[in-house]
């Protein structure tokens, strides 16, 4: 687990990016239980007048929380996690999780985090998840 | 979706933290150990059918997007634990033909004490949208 000695405000999290699959998107469904056919049936997807299936926000936040962990040291040091979806994810594109620390608390020690994940697509940034938000524990 | 379905509650569904769920969840998002903090979602998901089952809510799964997610623990998850899923509609909104509803799922242990509250707000758009 990070340590509060370590933390400061303004403290950036490694970026991590991964190119979103069709066979993620199913390993998702199976393993989250969210069988919606909007994220696995193009020709549904396109009755919802999407281009095709798109990712659940969840595999997006899934990915947020990876970043956050990756940082914490720790998934039992998340003691809060929360994520506005702004934007739908595409098959084949590529999302980029980051964050920064906005705030810490002590007694209890808190790093309180601003999140996001971000997509480059065509040629501008759209944002999946652009007010994400997590507490974490400091030892 | 109705409006007047707010404030109702569902009755405590069944929800083991299966090791090898866990497991598929770390595989998937490279997290090496314990349980990644948006698992909770698979439990709510346990407890999801029979609010989409509420024909007094009447809420349409098939044109539903996922708004927003939250999660305040008290404690991790452990693997292999038993929980109790108590679902119930926190808010419902309804916005240009679009309706918001905010689900909360308190996820009790065995010692009935909730160790994590999961919120979901689910956009249901409007027909032809």
């Amino acid at each position: 687990m990070r340590t509060l000695a370590t933390v400061s405000v303004g403290d950036e999290l490694p970026e991590l990016a991964r190119v979103v699959s069709r066979e993620d998107v199913k390993a998702y469904a199976d393993a989250g239980g969210d069988q919606n056919p909007l994220h696995q049936d193009d020709a549904f997807a396109r009755s919802l007048g999407f281009p095709g299936i798109i990712a659940h926000g969840m595999f997006t936040m899934g990915h947020m929380a990876s970043a956050i962990v990756a940082w914490a040291g720790d998934s039992a040091a998340v003691v809060a996690l929360s994520a506005q979806f702004r934007a739908p994810v595409f098959i084949g594109e590529t999302i980029v999780a980051g964050g920064r620390v906005r705030s810490i608390e002590d007694r209890p020690a808190i790093a309180v985090l601003e999140t996001w994940v971000r997509v480059e697509r065509d040629g501008s940034t759209e944002w999946p998840v652009k007010k994400g938000e997590a507490r974490v524990r400091l030892a | 979706m109705n409006p007047a379905a707010e404030g109702t509650t569902y009755p405590a569904v069944p929800f083991t933290v299966e090791p090898s769920r866990v497991a598929a969840f770390r595989t998937l998002f490279g997290i090496s150990e314990g349980v990644p903090p948006t698992f909770v979602t698979a439990a709510e998901f346990a407890a999801f059918p029979q609010v989409l089952a509420d024909r007094h809510l009447d809420l349409d799964f098939s044109r539903v997007v996922h708004g927003s997610q939250g999660y305040a623990f008290r404690r991790p998850l452990r693997e292999g634990e038993e929980l109790a899923v108590r679902a119930r509609i926190e808010s419902i909104r309804i916005r240009g033909g679009n309706g918001f509803v905010t689900i909360a799922m308190d996820l009790e242990d065995a010692e009935g004490v909730v160790v994590c509250t999961a919120r979901s707000q689910m956009i249901e758009r409007a027909t032809g949208a």
